[in-house]
């Protein structure tokens, strides 16, 4: 098998991967600032449930939560989880990143000075109007650094994928590696994750620069 | 009458801060208030611009009645839709300027004319460009805060204050956070709003200002108006021994 015959097998699996990247962004980013405010919340009950979920997903390993979102209706429900596969894998990476997406947005939104929400107040701007054009886009600005940091580590992670024989880029590589007796394929996948990342930090970069026009 | 508080008591757990204080002000007049830290001078105006509630007594604003404290002892303001019209009654210049960083100097004076009072961008441009003129900082409409000096980030917070054509202006200490040299020209400004007949209450710890421009000057400490009158009478001849103290400080 040459080498580019390799790459075109694993096309499939970086495809794959980034499919799955693409859904956790989409659906974490969002998701964790729900989280992020309903911890604030001013009902107990809410903040205690929230913070339980946080603990539990950053406390237990990625790779067993997707194997409980896999298995976990089948056992439970007695579901059959035929189709159930890709589902499961996204909702266990969403779950997974907006739990810690939540708390880079909240250390952002307490990193806000007290004088930004009174200002606003004493203006007339409403709760909604004051997050939305007063709080947010500086948490936004704040918390780049720190987002980039997760995206990347997601960029990797797509690899737990394999945990539910999802064919991604990873799994395939070990397959062609073992078939063709060759190292190749781990360079392939390395070079993959390396340039996907390298995309993530310059795209991240531009972003960070657009919002440095002000201090 | 803009503003009359009657009887107003806030207390933060166990500490008295404000204790049963009157306090009005006349449409075009310009009340001072002094007094050591701790003696609830910002809480009082925190109070009456609503950043804080108060546990008793009555804030009236333009003969409408925006809290008061019923029968059974509790104090009731009006729904928060009422609220936002009462607020806009007031503006307030903190301490910190509190300016948004993230807008323009321009977009900071009308931002909230446009999203909260809904006039017409062209309007509040107009609006907001008249006041930057005003407070000699026309040329930088589309700089952003943090390339200003102090100095002028407190002039922009007062003009975005004056957008929002407020009855009545409060400054919370407006010139503490400033270097001496630029001190001046912020009260300078706040001069010419009173040459102007703004109605304004100015919390400040500069006692030659507060002389110089005020109508009315009053005299707090622990919680209590110790005195207040005519600002010549108050720093000149002290009624109250308190006030003697206080002012002997400032004199040396």
């Amino acid at each position: 098998m040459t080498i580019s015959t390799m790459f075109s097998t694993m096309l499939v699996g970086m495809l794959r991967s980034f499919a799955v990247f693409m859904l956790t962004l989409v659906g974490s980013l969002p998701l964790g600032m729900v989280v992020a405010l309903l911890k604030k919340s001013r009902f107990g009950l809410v903040r205690v449930l929230v913070n339980a979920y946080i603990s539990v997903i950053r406390g237990t390993p990625l790779m067993l939560q997707l194997l409980v979102w896999y298995f976990g209706p089948f056992y439970l429900f007695g579901m059959n989880i035929g189709n159930w596969r890709f589902p499961a894998l996204i909702l266990g990476f969403v779950v997974n990143y907006a739990a810690y997406f939540a708390e880079i947005y909240r250390g952002g939104i307490e990193s806000i000075p007290v004088g930004q929400y009174e200002a606003a107040e004493v203006l007339g701007y409403s709760k909604v109007q004051t997050f939305m054009r007063i709080i947010l886009p500086q948490v936004i600005k704040r918390i780049m650094p720190s987002v980039t940091n997760e995206v990347i580590t997601l960029v990797k992670d797509t690899s737990l994928a394999f945990t539910l024989a999802y064919q991604e880029v990873f799994s395939l590589a070990k397959q062609i590696s073992a078939s063709q007796t060759s190292f190749m394929p781990f360079v392939i996948a390395g070079v993959f994750y390396f340039v996907a990342n390298y995309v993530v930090e310059f795209v991240m970069g531009r972003i960070e620069k657009a919002l440095d026009y002000y201090k | 009458m803009i503003l009359q508080m009657t009887n107003i008591e806030k207390h933060f757990g166990d500490l008295e801060v404000l204790k049963d204080i009157s306090f009005e002000v006349d449409k075009g007049e310009v009340v001072s208030i002094i007094g050591p830290s701790g003696s609830g001078k910002s809480t009082l105006l925190r109070c009456a611009t609503f950043l804080e509630t108060i546990d008793g007594g009555e804030i009236t604003y333009m003969g409408e009645k925006a809290a008061h404290t019923g029968s059974d002892g509790t104090t009731v303001y009006v729904p928060a839709d009422r609220l936002r019209h009462f607020r806009s009654y007031c503006g307030l210049v903190f301490q910190q300027f509190n300016l948004f960083p993230h807008y323009s100097i321009l977009k900071n004076l009308i931002d909230a004319p446009i999203h909260v009072q809904g006039r017409s961008k062209e309007e509040a441009t107009t609006t907001a460009m008249e006041l930057l003129d005003k407070m000699g900082i026309a040329d930088r409409a589309d700089a952003y805060p943090y390339q200003l000096s102090g100095g002028q980030q407190q002039r922009v917070a007062i003009a975005r204050a004056l957008a929002m054509k407020p009855e009545i202006l409060f400054f919370d200490e407006p010139t503490s956070a400033l270097d001496p040299e630029l001190t001046g020209e912020v009260l300078k400004v706040i001069r010419q709003l009173a040459e102007e007949h703004m109605t304004m209450v100015v919390v400040t710890h500069e006692m030659p200002f507060a002389k110089a421009v005020s109508n009315r000057v009053l005299f707090m400490d622990g919680g209590v108006v110790v005195e207040q009158g005519d600002p010549i009478e108050v720093f000149e001849h002290p009624r109250e021994e308190r006030t003697k103290q206080f002012l002997q400080v400032f004199e040396r």
